[in-house]
């Protein structure tokens, strides 16, 4: 068996060497260095070799993804299921190994979750690989995470055409138009969802998508619903999932957004790796708390009607929110994202704040999307520069003065302090 | 009260002039390099706006609309001088320009070198005018509300030219392919902005006592009700499917009286017909030829 391995290796080895400054090589560069440690060393000049390189970087990201991917696949099944009992009359009570970790549920989900998480890695791949042989650079790890969000943010019944046209979007004019890996300005996985949402709106909003084969089944006797609670609770309709089926993610809504228990799970993971900042997290946390509890006094103030299109979600409980729809999957794995996030320690904390804030109001008053997670995280993903851009030039600013203050000056700073003027002016 | 902080933050967020409307893209494209230069010119636009709005709401008021000369005499209420309001409005613009380049030289010759050329063609931003426009069609209905108009959309304005500066500074380090430098990436850039700012889209028109404020029918009286219907359909986005399947899903009308929609239909069907007459005679005349 090992010697088998070896000669593989050597053999992609000796591919290498043979395409060295060839137009491919970074095509074979890429599948060397994924698959086995390279073998070279630098040549020059001091390195400093540090452990958590961009591939294991990502690496960590996608292992607090898996449990996400797996509970989503039983999810599917489950849902489906439930779904087509609701129809027919009887109520599905759950029960986690009884009804839950089936195989029945899983091959729904091995049948329906995982040709998107091939679709979105093999058509994101190719438009990467395609890009590297072009431009003749190294392949960048930078889509291993997204094609692993891309999949599990989307509705279970996204056709695959949709989201490889999608993919091949968000990954040319999201991303390799700016450069590639570390320069985009949006999040990816977000430019993917919302080219689907606003290029096919009737395929990722409405109360059918949810749950697979009910857009299908729609209009047919055996019509089941796949309504998400946010979609419930946006039309005043009422939902009966208890805290616990939300908290654990027992409920129709994208694939892998659903569990929030998980999602802690894998933010916890990311948070002890410091892979990703705990500053962003806890501050949407914060922020999404706040609107609700606004919202939430509206109504005790008894300033809006329960006739009001908002009550629904006005008087939803304010921690709820973090429970229900993609809130917690946004928070935890697409607004750390380092690259499109706000860099600075304290602008993360208004980043933060403000993608929590958002969600909850976009959630509430733009009754076109009672999703409005990804939106809000895109916009503040615009706004991340300019946060920087000002923290910095507070930053700056202070220093200055402290400058100025300090007694300790040599006596020809004011020269120095001039031309720092000038170059912040 | 609730009406002002609508229209404000409806003017800032919801109808922002670059990303809903794509006005003043020109200065915006161009001023948008270093964050500075980009406060400078947002901050211009803003007093330019907040001042002419409500100058030319008064002219609008007193001197153009359908009966407004009523106040010189009732022998004046069948005037109607609504034909003037371009000249008008981009005079008063223009005025207003120039004193704030004066302003802007005197006080602050750093950044009038800055801004150059761009601070004089402020005059012709096409933000300006469009606020002046924009406020003449929706039927803004007090002085007080004309200057949160011109005032608010001068703030959605700033952001926009804010964040896509910050932007810009930050991608000085990316590797753009070459042939997208420089404007290319910028263009692509203003794109994704807009997707950002689409969370808005839509936004406030599902309450229950908030009618959208541009949803008045009565509308403004003028003699060119084409033009104004274009611009009605165009802000309400009566072709977004978004938006029409929630209003029927909400119960709600889609703040969209059919006759206008009509009439653009029908204006749309007669340019068609103008242009396939167009296109067959200049198919005969190659025959001809």
């Amino acid at each position: 068996m090992s010697d088998k391995r070896l000669t593989f290796k050597k053999r992609l080895h000796i591919i290498k060497h043979h395409y060295r400054g060839k137009k491919m090589a970074p095509a074979f560069n890429a599948l060397h260095t994924f698959l086995f440690t390279p073998d070279e060393t630098t040549h020059s000049g001091s390195h400093v070799r540090a452990a958590d390189d961009l591939k294991r970087t990502m690496n960590t990201v996608i292992m607090a993804l898996i449990p996400v991917l797996l509970f989503s696949m039983f999810n599917a099944g489950y849902q489906y299921y439930a779904a087509i009992d609701a129809a027919n009359g009887t109520v599905r009570e759950l029960s986690v190994l009884g009804n839950f970790l089936t195989w029945d549920n899983f091959w729904i989900g091995i049948i329906k979750v995982l040709p998107l998480v091939i679709v979105s890695y093999g058509v994101g791949l190719l438009v990467e690989f395609i890009f590297a042989v072009i431009k003749g650079h190294e392949v960048e790890e930078g889509y291993l995470v997204t094609g692993m969000l891309v999949p599990l943010i989307v509705p279970i019944d996204t056709p695959l055409w949709m989201l490889a046209v999608a993919v091949i979007f968000g990954v040319i004019i999201g991303k390799e138009v700016f450069g590639g890996t570390g320069m985009n300005i949006l999040n990816p996985a977000l430019t993917i969802r919302a080219f689907l949402f606003f290029a096919y709106p009737t395929w990722m909003s409405g109360d059918k998508v949810w749950v697979h084969n009910a857009v299908d089944l729609a209009g047919t006797p055996d019509a089941i619903s796949g309504e998400t609670i946010l979609g419930s609770l946006a039309q005043g309709d009422v939902y009966s999932y208890s805290i616990s089926d939300m908290f654990f993610g027992f409920i129709p809504g994208s694939v892998g957004e659903t569990s929030t228990f998980l999602i802690l799970l894998g933010g916890l993971f990311l948070i002890f790796s410091k892979i990703a900042s705990w500053r962003i997290m806890l501050s949407a946390v914060i922020g999404s708390l706040v609107m609700g509890l606004i919202f939430n006094g509206v109504v005790d103030q008894g300033w809006i009607g329960d006739t009001s299109k908002f009550y629904g979600l006005m008087s939803f409980p304010f921690w709820e929110h973090l429970i229900v729809g993609g809130l917690a999957f946004g928070i935890v794995y697409m607004a750390t994202d380092p690259v499109t996030g706000a860099q600075t320690n304290r602008g993360k904390w208004f980043y933060g704040f403000f993608i929590g804030f958002m969600s909850v109001m976009i959630r509430v008053f733009n009754p076109a999307y009672p999703e409005g997670v990804f939106l809000a995280i895109l916009l503040m993903n615009v706004f991340a520069p300019t946060i920087d851009h000002y923290v910095i030039r507070g930053n700056i600013k202070r220093r200055l003065k402290r400058l100025k203050n300090a007694t300790i000056l040599p006596k020809d700073s004011e020269g120095e302090e001039k031309e720092l003027q000038v170059e912040t002016a | 009260m609730l009406e002002h902080v609508e229209l404000f933050f409806r003017s800032i967020f919801i109808d922002n002039m670059i990303f809903a409307t794509f006005l003043g893209m020109c200065s915006y494209l161009a001023v948008s390099k270093k964050v500075t230069t980009a406060v400078g010119l947002g901050a211009a636009v803003i007093f330019v706006l907040a001042v002419t709005v409500p100058l030319n709401w008064l002219l609008d008021q007193y001197l153009l609309r359908d009966g407004a000369l009523t106040w010189l005499g009732p022998e004046y209420a069948d005037y109607n001088l609504s034909f003037l309001s371009f000249i008008l409005f981009i005079a008063t613009i223009a005025t207003m320009v120039q004193l704030v380049e004066i302003v802007v030289e005197k006080f602050s010759p750093a950044l009038y070198n800055s801004l150059g050329i761009f601070l004089p063609l402020i005059a012709v931003n096409c933000a300006i005018l469009g606020g002046s426009l924009f406020m003449q069609s929706r039927d803004i209905q007090s002085l007080g509300l004309a200057f949160n108009y011109g005032l608010s959309s001068g703030i959605g304005w700033f952001l926009a030219i804010l964040a896509i500066a910050a932007i810009r500074e930050k991608i000085r380090y990316s590797n753009v392919p070459p042939p997208l430098r420089g404007l290319g990436i910028t263009f692509i850039i203003t794109g994704l902005m807009g997707i950002g700012f689409q969370s808005f889209g839509g936004m406030l028109t599902g309450g229950d006592d908030a009618a959208p404020a541009e949803g008045t029918t009565a509308g403004v009286p003028t003699n060119n009700e084409d033009a104004t219907a274009e611009t009605k359909v165009f802000l309400t986005r009566d072709d977004d499917p978004i938006s029409k399947e929630n209003a029927a899903k909400l119960g709600t009308t889609a703040s969209e009286p059919a006759n206008l929609s009509e009439n653009a239909k029908q204006e749309t069907e007669i340019t068609k017909d103008l242009f396939n007459k167009e296109k067959e005679v200049s198919y005969h005349e190659a025959i001809n030829k």
